[in-house]
Order: C-alpha cells, then structure tokens, then sequence
C-alpha cells in the first residue's frame, strides 16, 4: 500500500496510468485538494482510499478503464469523509470491448462529524460487444444529517440513433463509432492539467495519453 | 422521364414485419417541389427513412433511382454523399461531439467520395460563417455538442444549415414544421426557398398545410394507407385543410 499525505491547504495533481497493482491511502488534511486520474488499458486492480482527515477538503477522482480481449478491471474507490464541509466528486467510466470486464465498487462514507458534505458519484459505461461484461456497486454510508449525496450509474451501448444520424451526414458508422467513443471518453481526458502533474511513476506523460487512446480507438 | 432525379417505382417496406409502404409510385425532377400529405400513420415518415437507408426499416418489393442509379443498394452514408438529404423530424443529440467537428467530418467526407479536396479549418469556418449569414442564423451554437440542449426551433434551424453545407440534390424535409413557433417556421421556410435551384428538389413531409404557405409545392400527393392516392397541385392542399383527410382514411 502506498501512502499519500496531503498537508493543509496543499494543492496536489496526481496521474497513475496503467498501473496493474494500485492500493493508494492518501491522508487530506484542512482545506487540501486532491485531483486524481487514473487510466488503465490493460487489466488491474485499483484500491483508492481517500480520507478527509479534517475539515474543507476536496477530492475529484477521474478514472477511465478502456479494455478489450481477456482483460479485466477491479476499482474499489473509499471515500471517506470524516470531517464536514468538504467535497467530493467521482466520475468513473468503463469501456469495454471482446470479452473484457469491468467492475466497479464505489464506497462513500459521510461520518457523523462530517456535515454540510457535498458528494457526488457518477458511473458510466459502455460495453461495445455482447460478451464484455460491467458489474457496478455503489454504497452509500451516510450518518450525518445534513449533507448533500447522490450517485448515478448507467451501462449502455453506442447509440444507434446517432450512427444513423451521422451515416445521414455522409459519416460511416466505422468512423460514427469512433467519434462516439472518443465523446464518451474526451471529458475525463481534457480535465488531466498540462503542467504540475505527479505521475507516480506512470511511464506515459498526459500527452502520450491521447496517442495512447487514439490508436486502441483506431483498432476498434 | 428525361432528366428524372428520382423514380421510385412499386415500392414496398416494411417495419419488423408489419407493411408499411404498399407500392409507392412517384417522378421528381431536378427543379420540382413536392409535399406529401396524409393522415398520421399514412407511412409517410417510413418513406424518409426508406430513401436514405435507416435499417430498421425492410424493402421488400420496389425500385428507387436517383439520377440512374440504384438507390437501394447504397448504404445511407453513400445514398447522403450521392446528395440525398433527410431533416430529421426528431434530430439526434450527440452529447461531446462538436458542431464544428461534426459537420467538418461530415463536408469532408462528401468532398472525398466526390473527389475533392477536403477544406481546412479555416476554409471550413469561412464556408461555415456565410451559410450562417446566408440563412440568416447566429453562430452561437458552433462549438456546443450536435443538437444538445437545444431549443425545438435552434434543432430545426440547425437541420436547415446543415443542408446548406452539404448542398444535397434531393433533401426530404420530414415534419419540419411540427414544433415550430411562428417565427422559427418562417426562417426554416426561407431557408429552404434560398437554397431551392434549378438543379436540386425537395420532398415536403407535413401533416399540416402551414408549411405550404411559405414553401410552394409543384406538386401536393396524398399518402394514404402506404399508397399515394392523390396528386394536385398546391391547391389540393388547401382543400385538404378545409376538409381534412377524412375521405382517404
């Protein structure tokens, strides 16, 4: 397990892009903020702890999982709000081809203490083949009284509608699909900043991250 | 038939086995403005969505020529390049694709399949600003996602320029008018007629003959039960509004 400790009011960027084995703790002290990607192309298993150890912290949590063959993903997020007026946003997103699995585990826990709390989980996700697989599970925990909370999770396929649209717009649906795929996926992509990045030993700069996109996009 | 654009001939379809069409005959010529009429349920959505190739949908008797060639064989995406094009009743969101990549995309792929070079961004966006100025329409939409959150009227409007773009030989104007304020119908309407030219033809699908007091049809049919039961001019129209489709159902 790796151990992150974010100090009072420090402001930190974090990238990990294929990383097989991730279980990540990271401790947010007063007024800390904390942005987090994760991508993964190949099959992993992720544990990504976060705790608001005190008051006023913020935590985005950005995670796209865009698999095909055999592989499989685990993400197991651990929101942990202790302390109140903090905020936290999840969106998590799976896209998956052939006979890839995705499995998605969204804990967010608000502690009696931590009120006035601002959460929100978003799970989207796409299976692009009949045999790709997505098994989703939020839980909430909620013991304070006066917070805000809310989680959304949907799995669907490209939508016919609009390859025939597209296709009615000279567009074949080889390249509709493609268009598509990188609309679902450019939203998590474009809120990676350029500059003040850890990468944690990641070996793709965000950069290499669309070439990286791109050609599994082109190969579907 | 010298100079037809469009010959359907006998044509049948269905949806998931539950005919529609029952033998469609119709000509029209470069120049020619049509509107087809009927009750709702006539087929006449089924007919847009059989000419430009929605796969939901079954030809199972028939012939469709456009310019000599066969129709039906293309896939839809041939059938809008060889310059057919459909105003979508219900225009399709597409949630994080860009106006300005989309029809992009779409103008380029139709300069290639007719051998041309593609436009730059710049070109595109030059092209882009005088259709807008042309059709008299803000470009406040360009870079928001296809047809998100527009308004009824921004969507129609938005159909209207982008067949300004693709400057189709034959556009099928499918219940332009349902949903439109006034307002809106006027300046989807002079749309239409400012891109109207010798060379090109239009199909008007409308229940109501609103439409028809500002785009005026060569011709007025009557589509009935999968069959066109009438033909007329603009008048016929007229008489429909005052009578209804009462007769034909």
């Amino acid at each position: 397990m790796d151990t992150l400790s974010l100090n009072k009011g420090e402001q930190r960027n974090l990238v990990l892009i294929d990383k097989p084995e991730l279980d990540l703790h990271v401790l947010q002290e007063a007024g800390s903020l904390l942005r987090l990607f994760v991508f993964d192309f190949h099959s992993a298993k992720n544990i990504l702890h976060i705790d608001h150890k005190a008051a006023n912290c913020v935590t985005e949590i950005y995670h796209l999982a865009f698999l095909h063959g055999a592989d499989s993903v685990f993400t197991h997020t651990r929101m942990h709000h202790e302390k109140g007026e903090g905020i936290s946003r999840q969106m998590v997103k799976f896209v998956l081809d052939d006979a890839a699995k995705g499995e998605f585990f969204g804990e967010l826990v608000i502690k009696p203490d931590a009120q006035h709390v601002d959460a929100q989980q978003t799970n989207r996700n796409l299976l692009l083949s009949k045999t790709a697989t997505m098994r989703t599970r939020p839980q909430l925990e909620i013991y304070a009284d006066d917070v805000k909370a809310s989680h959304g999770a949907t799995t669907g396929q490209l939508d016919d509608s609009a390859l025939f649209y597209m296709q009615q717009r000279c567009i074949a649906p080889e390249e509709g699909r493609k268009m598509l795929l990188r609309a679902f996926i450019m939203d998590i992509v474009e809120k990676v900043p350029e500059e003040g990045l850890s990468t944690f030993g990641s070996r793709l700069s965000p950069k290499d991250l669309m070439v990286t996109i791109d050609s599994i996009i082109e190969q579907r | 038939m010298l100079n037809a654009l469009l010959e359907i001939r006998n044509l049948h379809a269905s949806i998931a086995g539950k005919e529609i069409l029952k033998g469609i005959d119709l000509t029209i010529r470069a120049g020619e403005v049509h509107a087809i009429m009927g009750p709702n349920g006539a087929g006449k959505s089924t007919l847009s969505a059989v000419l430009t190739g929605n796969p939901q949908y079954e030809v199972t008797e028939g012939s469709v020529l456009l310019k000599g060639k066969d129709l039906l064989a293309m896939p839809a995406e041939q059938r809008a390049r060889e310059g057919v094009f459909l105003s979508f009743q219900y225009p399709v969101e597409i949630p994080g694709v860009s106006m300005v990549n989309f029809m992009r995309t779409a103008v380029n792929e139709k300069r290639k399949y007719t051998g041309q070079e593609p436009l730059s961004a710049t070109a595109f966006l030059k092209l882009m600003r005088e259709k807008r100025a042309l059709l008299d329409m803000a470009d406040k939409l360009n870079n928001r996602s296809v047809n998100e959150g527009f308004s009824g009227g921004e969507k129609k409007k938005n159909e209207i320029l982008q067949m300004a773009m693709l400057e189709p030989c034959l556009s099928i104007l499918d219940e332009t008018d349902s949903g439109l304020d006034i307002d809106a119908l006027r300046v989807v309407a002079e749309g239409v007629n400012k891109l109207k030219t010798p060379a090109n033809a239009s199909i008007v699908i409308t229940h109501y003959q609103r439409l028809l007091d500002y785009i005026v049809p060569d011709f007025v049919h009557v589509l009935a039960d999968g069959r066109i039961v009438k033909t007329g001019d603009k008048n016929l129209a007229l008489e429909l509004e005052k009578n209804g489709y009462a007769e034909f159902e």
